[in-house]
């Protein structure tokens, strides 16, 4: 599973970077996209193609100078789903609530994930992307303010129980909170 | 230290309870009024005696300029300044105001030197010298540190900064991320930064440093996390390490030697450090020091309280726990311990005894006393002999029902079977909450009235312990405690305390905890800000506010005062709602975070009405 992830993040670089590109783009996107017009003829030593188009996600992208790209790069590129075996899972996802409890996760992020130290994984928005692969990424390699590496230090089948867990938690909408009535109250929309 | 994890079943406990009592009060009555639990003693009221009391130390440089985290080595939070007065206080106005360009808790203060303010951010701890002598406020110069950014998961409770200490011309305070940096104070450059703090075991710094005959004297935070708590000097010139002592662990480590002499017999013994704890339980033991440090050069020693022992869950660390909720004196030049006083012993409720250490001379008996006055989480508040450790007087300050009094032949605690804390059990309604009686909000003494001027907590908890893992870099706990308000229908209040007979002469009831410290003044006034940001001028005799004004954001900073370059009196404070208290409890008051939407705090549910994140100065004057 895992070795499928560096070719996800790769996608993922890719689409953040062409969509500085704006409005060309979307251009590009108003083609056929059942039909790709894709040019995957890349010769040795160089791309050569002056136009391609590839998928990464469910949106198009255009390559505008595929020659400067370092010889062998794929042209057309799958996607390649991110799956948890686990996704959905009850059992799976009660064995999660244990290893959240034994691996100190619930100390950071409260109680059911209510938030505390570290950010609460009740409201269904996420610092870090929200996708099984997200989720599974910010586990095994931690993040930057202070999210700790768990790979290498348990098995990336825990990781994916706890990404299982962890994505069952995403409940409530806390969108609106409403202080006018005359008891304390949140509601959603 | 301090933080609350509420279980849906917490809530819904709560919520009952709520239901019961009526659904429809209003929004700041019924969370506070959920169930009362039973309260065994609390504040007693009397009146005040003050005469020939004064604050063991002088004022740190002129009265107008304050250049140390409490103005002065004695933690008394006192001016000699006099021109606000309870007569004309109505007349205060906002003077100016700067934003920190930081949300997340602004607790601290800042400094006055000659013309310059300091102001330390929390993280990314920036600093700014603010030119006090043009119009506009300039900065002189901004000082962005290098300070990692995996400090702020690290950090239990908001990642606060308490302050920087001005001594030499030089500006010194502590990085989350474990260093202490010295700035130079007219150019803003860096003169050193020492890495004092191991970031990967969960040591960050939140605390305000002093510095003492050369040596800037630290200690670190992460008593939820498994620390090994210390207290280190480091010379204020190079950043060089001088000492370094630890509050658990053999004798050697802990320094205790010679010079020790405790006053209690329980305290006397060989590497009690070590020997109070189950096998090497001590190495992650907790007993961190992230709070304020005081200093008498008459005695030479330094007051400094330690943290909570870890975990919270008391099975896996049976016996007193030494030196973890104590207060401890040490001699400034060497570290060497003194004298040490264990608050709570094996402290099964998360009471830090970290609260500052207020030294002053009072009359106790018909008899002057060099005494030191300590409100400490487990809501007594203790007279102690600052010479010796031998508590004169220990008073509930606040509602309490985990004990009955102290032992003034052993000073330990009477504890209520029925409150103490287990593994796998839920007690039910201890009070105070692991917020304590008083939390980190400083106290204030007026040499004037004699009082202590105090902002306190009122809130009660149920506290459910369990087994828990050492893991190196994450928390270290075992446990949730939901919390309520306490007893009375109020969560807070700011009183007015006699240390020389346990007795609170005033108090100003507050909806919520009082979180942010206080100010005495010669003028007669005392200031403090509230959770949902009210700033207040209040007369330090009667306890009647004369003067409020809604500040950004709430307050959980320090007032301070000084004489501008008009000669006018100025008072500033920060606003900017955080902390523990603000950050963890209140749950959702920022606004900024669109990945992170957290559900209320059941504590303070309706404190997100009154207020919302903000990182701003205030300063007024008449």
């Amino acid at each position: 599973m895992l070795r499928r992830l560096p070719q996800h993040l790769l996608i993922l670089l890719l689409s953040i970077s062409c969509s500085s590109q704006g409005s060309r783009e979307t251009a590009g996107a108003a083609a056929d996209t059942t039909s790709l017009k894709t040019d995957s003829t890349s010769t040795a030593g160089a791309n050569t193609a002056t136009s391609n188009y590839f998928v990464a996600g469910d949106s198009l992208r255009i390559i505008e100078h595929p020659e400067n790209l370092p010889a062998g790069f794929p042209l057309q590129i799958k996607p390649l789903p991110v799956k948890n075996p686990y996704e959905g899972d009850k059992g799976a996802i009660a064995n999660g609530a244990k290893l959240f409890v034994g691996y100190n996760c619930l100390d950071c992020h409260g109680a059911d994930g209510s938030g505390a130290m570290g950010p609460s994984f009740q409201d269904g928005r996420w610092h870090f992307g929200g996708s099984p692969g997200d989720v599974f990424e910010s586990i095994y390699q931690g993040r930057p303010d202070g999210m700790p590496a768990w790979g290498g230090r348990i098995s990336n089948d825990q990781i994916w129980i706890l990404t299982a867990y962890v994505r069952s938690l995403a409940s409530k909408d806390l969108s609106t909170e409403n202080f006018t009535g005359k008891t304390v109250e949140r509601t959603g929309h | 230290m301090k933080r609350v994890l509420l279980g849906h079943a917490a809530i819904a406990t709560l919520m009952a309870v709520a239901a019961c009592n009526g659904g429809d009060k209003g929004a700041t009555a019924d969370s506070a009024s959920g169930s009362e639990p039973q309260v065994t003693s609390g504040a007693a009221t009397g009146t005040a005696s003050t005469s020939g009391a004064r604050i063991a130390v002088a004022h740190a440089g002129p009265p107008g300029e304050w250049q140390m985290p409490a103005g002065d080595y004695a933690s008394s939070r006192y001016s000699e300044l006099a021109s606000i007065t309870p007569q004309n206080v109505a007349n205060l106005r906002v003077s100016w105001a700067f934003s920190t360009g930081v949300l997340r808790g602004h607790e601290g203060q800042p400094l006055v030197v000659g013309n310059t303010m300091y102001v330390v951010t929390p993280y990314p701890n920036v600093s700014y010298a603010i030119d006090l002598a043009q119009t506009g406020q300039p900065l002189k110069w901004k000082f962005r540190p290098d300070n990692s950014q995996q400090a702020i998961g690290r950090a239990c409770c908001d990642v606060v900064n308490r302050g920087a200490a001005y001594a030499d011309g030089k500006i010194f305070y502590n990085l989350l991320d474990g260093h202490t940096v010295a700035i130079d104070a007219v150019t803003g450059n860096q003169v050193w930064r020492t890495k004092m703090g191991d970031l990967s075991r969960g040591e960050t710094i939140t605390m305000a440093p002093i510095v003492v005959k050369g040596k800037v004297i630290v200690g670190s935070s992460g008593g939820e996390m498994g620390v090994r708590g210390w207290i280190a000097a480091l010379d204020a010139a190079t950043g060089k390490e001088v000492w370094r002592a630890y509050n658990i662990g053999p004798d050697k480590d802990v320094k205790v030697g010679p010079k020790f002499k405790p006053f209690y017999a329980q305290d006397r013994g060989k590497d009690l450090g070590a020997t109070s704890w189950p096998g090497s339980t001590w190495k992650t033991g907790g007993g961190a020091v992230w709070g304020w440090l005081s200093y008498d050069p008459a005695l030479n020693l330094i007051y400094h309280g330690t943290s909570n022992p870890g975990p919270w869950n008391e099975n896996q660390r049976t016996g007193d726990n030494k030196w973890t909720a104590s207060i401890l004196a040490r001699d400034a030049d060497t570290g060497e311990m003194v004298w040490a006083l264990q608050v709570t012993p094996h402290d099964m409720w998360d009471y830090d005894a970290v609260n500052e250490n207020i030294l002053v001379d009072l009359p106790i008996k018909g008899q002057m006393r060099k005494v030191l006055v300590h409100f400490d989480r487990n809501g007594f508040a203790y007279t102690i002999d600052r010479a010796t450790g031998e508590i004169l007087l220990a008073e509930p300050f606040v509602p309490m029902n985990w004990s009955t009094g102290i032992d003034m032949a052993t000073g330990r605690p009477n504890v209520v079977e029925t409150k103490k804390t287990a593994q796998d059990k839920n007690v039910k309604d201890i009070c105070p909450s692991l917020e304590g009686g008083k939390n980190q909000q400083p106290a204030a003494f007026s040499p004037q009235t004699g009082l202590f001027y105090v902002p306190t907590n009122n809130l009660c908890m149920d506290f459910q312990a369990r087994a828990v893992t050492y893991i190196a870099g994450t928390p270290f706990i075992g446990g949730n405690a939901p919390e309520k308000g306490g007893p009375g229908g109020y969560r807070g209040e700011f009183i007015a305390w006699d240390a020389t007979t346990g007795k609170k002469i005033w108090g100003i009831k507050e909806q919520y905890p009082v979180w942010g410290g206080a100010l005495a003044t010669a003028g007669g006034v005392v200031f403090y800000g509230t959770l949902d940001g009210w700033f207040k001028a209040v007369d330090a005799r009667s306890g009647k506010v004369l003067w409020q004004f809604k500040v950004g954001s709430g307050v959980v900073g320090n007032p301070v005062t000084y004489t501008g370059p008009d000669g006018k009196q100025y008072v500033a404070i920060y606003a900017g709602i955080g902390g523990d208290m603000g950050l963890l409890i209140a749950g959702d008051v920022a606004a900024n975070l669109p990945y992170d939407v957290r559900e209320r705090g059941t504590t303070l549910p309706d404190i997100a009405r009154w207020t919302s994140w903000g990182g701003e100065l205030f300063v007024f004057s008449l």
